[in-house]
């Protein structure tokens, strides 16, 4: 044997000891660890022959026993097992420079998908979950009064008596504050018109109980409260910069309802403080004052307080309950004879976002659903991708890349597109939240507050990089855990096998989600349908309303206010384009209308029942020709007359009364007994709604502004032309009659409804967003699987053709293929309809969860746009061209 | 500030291990294959020479360190002309080299002092 034979024996006996090294190690310094050990062996022959060469493979021997495994034991470096991330990352730059569609869509995919997900986020992060800016939020909670038997009230505000005894008793209760809301004039000045704000009246200890100071001067003293209290006032930081932002306004003066009131301090900018409302929006302020009056000195049977404790810290919601249940049933027996009234508390937070609570839920799943169908698309994308590069797989394998490293490349290259969709989602969710802010309801809580901020856009891209790592998890595992054999026979024939079944099986799951968020969104989107077409018992197109304030410290004489009243609204009829005026108490939809129970004697509805004899019912005060200018219906009678006759007070009850008390007969002319005096029923109405637009509550009764002393009335101007286009002769107007009137909420009654909607109508844009979006992906993966699957069968499809199949038979058979999927998609998303529509029925106006019109419309909608996403690559059968494709295999 | 940090970095090397310090050793006198250390290493009186296991360990390892770097593949004039990977010593590693021999050299003055070593040994 001559010396070369030696050496090649000895680079085998090499070779196999390598082995012994990990395979990482193996693959950097594997051809180097054979090159050290053939010199070796070639100086071992040169100096003593065959002996010396027999001791080398001895020495290597126990040379890689030892090195080989003490590397897998503590590899020289030990993040080498993790794999060479940099390299990875170049290497997957790379190959996404050089396939731009497919990075285009993932992070095209990601950005919108994220982008709105991000959006919901910032609604529920911002209104259900972030802490509000008070010290220990959650220990802060609203006592509301259940009046139990005694009225049909439930939420109804506290009698000063109750917020006294709050504030006596001690325990778990550690303070109370009493709030009253008034809307008073601002008395303009400096050239500025006066305007109206809004002024929370409270307990001295509001501030204290908030934990928030003042950031310019300082907060109410605990005397500054009661009769003859100093009358001062804290102003917001909306306010003072609406003032002029000037830091020297404390100690000046400014004049509400023409009264002086000297300005103690300014709150900090992020201070926002409602005081939640028994019905209705919670109610916002622009300026702070004390309460006149003495809390314990009150009337308890008037609730007319909004009642605001905190407990002491680390109390449970049970232990304020009971406690605050305690302080309610003293009252019951002091004040009510034991009729059954009741205290309870809710925490701040929950009372404040209760109304939206169940809109925002539904949001949520939504999102959440959306970003199911966005990550098993993601997947499809790659799975696709990884077939693509398949062939790359077989060849780097047969060349002896470990299987980890394969998976880590696909992990990477997942990861890094994550995070380029996930800057794209947090840019698109930046604008996104804008637009959406901008749709949302004036009263939705904390509106202003909601924005994407640093910490939402992080989630964002950390979302973003977690989807793509999760969406990249199946191609990898596939990457690495195929046999080598079948990479190989596959890839000689383009694909197919394992991962076929898998993007056929994601194809099938991303219908089944998008048919649930589709069939949600249809709901959503008919609800709101339904809701647009509803008759809210007036016609608000044409109509401009506004308030026009008149305080009892500018008029003192009813009649003063009601001359001014007749003056306005014969001056604002004269204005060119106007049709018709009048003003009422309370706007349709404004929920501000005040309450009281009435009784009609010897009506034929009444039943003896004392609960359903004297209902409580909402009194407005309306002006003549309100019902005309308004567009209610008349059902029966006629409307108030401009002409009032001497000695009679004119009533209008709404259909919701008549049927009530006269479920036969006719209510015209009929007594009804009402504070010290009586009206007399002229006329029937249909409701304008006051609270829903989609339902009738409780009955109205409408009585003659101009009989009862009215100040404050909201005007109501018909138009035949755009009603915005009044509004600076309706300002002139005013200005010309009296300077110092401030007009209030200027608005198209078509505002309101719409404003009044708001909540329904963001809900169903973003939900019916959302379903589009879920449906386009659905359908961008069915296209990519048919077309693979098409690019695949190729050679089948052209010996199906080449024996004389019609193309469109085989075309028929290409979209069969999909059409399957899609059926099988549809038959798994139907029981996850059923439970969605199970979850959103709350908000559901006018449709039910099962409607069958809507769920089949969307079932066969999915299943068109499905068929067409099949179709587009079907075609592409007929491009076939047999002779050419079998000569190419 | 930045020199303490600096030579904290370097300490955080020391001591090197004997098949370290014969690596850099080669690697201080220019670029230089695996084989050809551990030829090094023998010439230098080491009675035992590192294994070729051993060698590359300690090359991969550090390299990872930045202590050393790969530089180019090419023919070894010492070995019929092969192509062999070549080693090269980085700033870095110069200053773990310098340091780790000043370290023996102080033990080696301690061992004269202590009457271990005739004086004038060094």
């Amino acid at each position: 044997m001559n010396a070369q034979r030696w050496l090649d024996v000895s680079e085998r006996w090499i070779r196999f000891l390598v082995r012994l090294y990990p395979v990482d190690f193996r693959e950097e310094m594997g051809g180097a660890l054979v090159e050290a050990y053939r010199d070796r062996c070639r100086v071992a022959l040169r100096e003593g022959a065959r002996f010396a060469l027999f001791g080398v493979w001895l020495r290597a021997l126990f040379d890689s026993v030892r090195n080989g495994l003490g590397e897998r034991v503590r590899p020289a470096a030990p993040w080498r097992r993790g794999g060479n991330w940099g390299r990875d990352m170049e290497l997957a730059t790379r190959r996404l420079v050089r396939a731009p569609v497919f990075a285009l869509a993932m992070i095209g995919t990601l950005g919108i998908g994220l982008g709105a997900f991000a959006v919901v986020y910032a609604f529920v992060h911002k209104v259900l979950i972030a802490p509000l800016p008070y010290e220990r939020p959650d220990d802060l909670y609203f006592v509301w009064r259940d009046y139990g038997p005694i009225v049909e009230l439930n939420r109804g505000w506290l009698g000063g008596t109750d917020v006294a005894e709050l504030q006596k008793v001690g325990g778990v209760i550690e303070d109370a504050a009493g709030m009253l809301r008034g809307r008073l004039t601002l008395s303009g000045r400096d050239g500025r018109d006066a305007t109206e704000i809004s002024v929370i009246a409270t307990s001295p200890n509001l501030f204290e109980l908030l934990g928030v100071r003042p950031a310019l001067g300082r907060g109410f003293a605990p005397d500054e409260v009661g009769p003859g209290r100093p009358a001062v006032a804290v102003l917001t930081h909306e306010l003072w910069n609406g003032l002029g932002a000037d830091p020297s306004i404390i100690g000046t003066e400014i004049r509400l309802n023409d009264e002086p009131y000297t300005v103690i301090g300014v709150m900090p900018r992020r201070f926002t403080f409602v005081r939640s409302a028994g019905v209705g929006a919670p109610q916002r302020a622009d300026a702070y004052t004390t309460l006149s009056v003495n809390l314990a000195e009150t009337n308890p049977m008037a609730g007319s307080y909004a009642g605001l404790i905190r407990a002491r810290p680390g109390s449970s919601a049970e232990t304020v309950g009971e406690a605050v249940d305690a302080v309610g049933k003293g009252i019951d027996e002091r004040d009510f004879e034991s009729l059954g009234l009741k205290l309870y508390a809710i925490g701040l937070k929950p009372d404040l976002v209760a109304s939206v609570r169940p809109a925002l839920v539904v949001l949520g799943l939504a999102g959440v659903f959306l970003l199911l169908v966005l990550m098993v698309n993601l997947a499809t994308l790659l799975v696709a991708r990884a077939s693509q590069r398949e062939q790359e797989f077989a060849v780097s394998r047969a060349l002896g890349a470990s299987p980890i490293a394969l998976a880590r490349g696909t992990l990477v290259e997942g990861g890094m597109l994550g995070l380029m969709g996930g800057v794209a989602g947090a840019l698109v969710a930046v604008w996104g939240t804008r637009v959406a802010v901008a749709l949302a309801p004036t009263d939705l809580p904390r509106r202003d507050s909601i924005a994407v901020d640093p910490g939402i856009g992080a989630v964002v891209v950390g979302v973003g990089v977690l989807l793509g790592l999760l969406a990249a998890t199946l191609p990898a595992a596939w990457a690495a855990r195929a046999p080598l054999s079948s990479l190989l026979s596959n890839a000689s024939v383009r694909g197919g096998g394992g991962q076929g079944r898998m993007r056929r099986g994601m194809v099938v799951v991303q219908v089944a989600l998008s048919l649930v968020l589709l069939s949600t969104g249809g709901l959503v989107v008919r609800s709101f349908e339904r809701l647009l077409r509803v008759d809210p018992g007036f016609d608000p197109d044409g109509v401009l309303t506004f308030r026009v304030p008149m305080p009892s410290q500018r008029f003192p004489e009813a009649t003063d206010a009601l001359a001014l009243q007749d003056r306005l609204q014969v001056e604002l009829a004269a204005l060119p384009g106007v049709d018709a005026v009048s003003a009422a108490s309370a706007l349709p939809l404004s929920t501000d209308a005040s309450q009281t129970n009435i009784e009609i004697p010897g009506a034929p509805g009444n039943t003896g029942d004392l609960d359903h004899d004297r209902p409580l019912v909402d009194y407005i005060g309306i002006r003549a020709e309100f019902v005309g200018v308004m567009g209610i219906r008349m059902l029966a009678g006629r409307m108030f007359d401009s002409a009032r006759r001497e000695g009679v007070r004119e009533a209008l009850i709404d259909r919701v009364l008549a049927d009530h008390f006269f479920p036969a007969g006719n209510p015209i002319g009929t007594k009804l007994p009402f504070r010290d005096d009586t009206l007399m029923i002229v006329g029937v109405v249909q409701q304008p709604r006051l609270y829903d637009v989609h339902q009738d509550s409780r009955g109205q009764l409408f009585i003659r502004a101009e009989d009862w002393g009215y100040r404050t009335l909201s005007f109501v101007l018909r138009s035949d032309r755009d009603p915005r286009a009044l509004i600076p002769f309706v300002r002139s107007v005013a200005r010309r009659i009296d300077p110092q009137l401030a007009l209030a909420e200027v608005r198209t009654m078509d505002e309101i409804v719409a404003d009044a909607l708001s909540q329904q109508r963001i809900s169903a844009v973003l939900i019916a967003g959302f379903a589009l979006g879920a449906l386009l992906l659905a359908a961008m993966g069915l296209f990519g699987v048919v077309s693979g699957s098409v690019l695949r069968r190729r050679h089948e499809l052209a010996v199906r053709l080449a024996l004389g199949a019609e193309p469109r038979r085989v075309r028929r058979l290409v979209i069969g293929e999909g059409v399957r999927l899609v059926l099988i998609g549809v038959l798994i998303g139907a029981p996850g309809v059923y439970g969605a529509g199970r979850a959103i029925r709350g908000v559901l106006v006018g449709v039910s969860p099962s409607d069958p019109t809507t769920l089949i419309g969307v079932a066969l909608g999915l299943t068109a746009i499905a068929v067409a996403a099949c179709y587009v690559p079907a075609r592409r059968v007929s491009r076939i061209d047999p002779a050419r494709s079998l000569r190419q295999e | 500030m930045a020199m303490d940090r600096d030579r904290r970095r370097v300490e955080a090397f020391l001591p090197l291990r004997l098949v370290e310090f014969h690596i850099l050793l080669s690697l201080a006198a220019g670029e230089r294959h695996g084989y050809g250390m551990i030829q090094d290493a023998i010439a230098r009186g080491e009675t035992s020479a590192p294994d070729v296991g051993t060698l590359y360990r300690a090359l991969a390892r550090m390299a990872e360190q930045g202590l050393i770097r790969a530089a180019d593949r090419r023919k070894a004039p010492d070995a019929d002309d092969e192509r062999r990977n070549y080693y090269r010593i980085t700033p870095l590693g110069s200053r773990v080299a310098r340091a780790e021999a000043a370290r023996l050299a102080t033990l080696t003055r301690a061992a004269m002092v202590g009457g271990l070593l005739p004086e004038g040994a060094l």
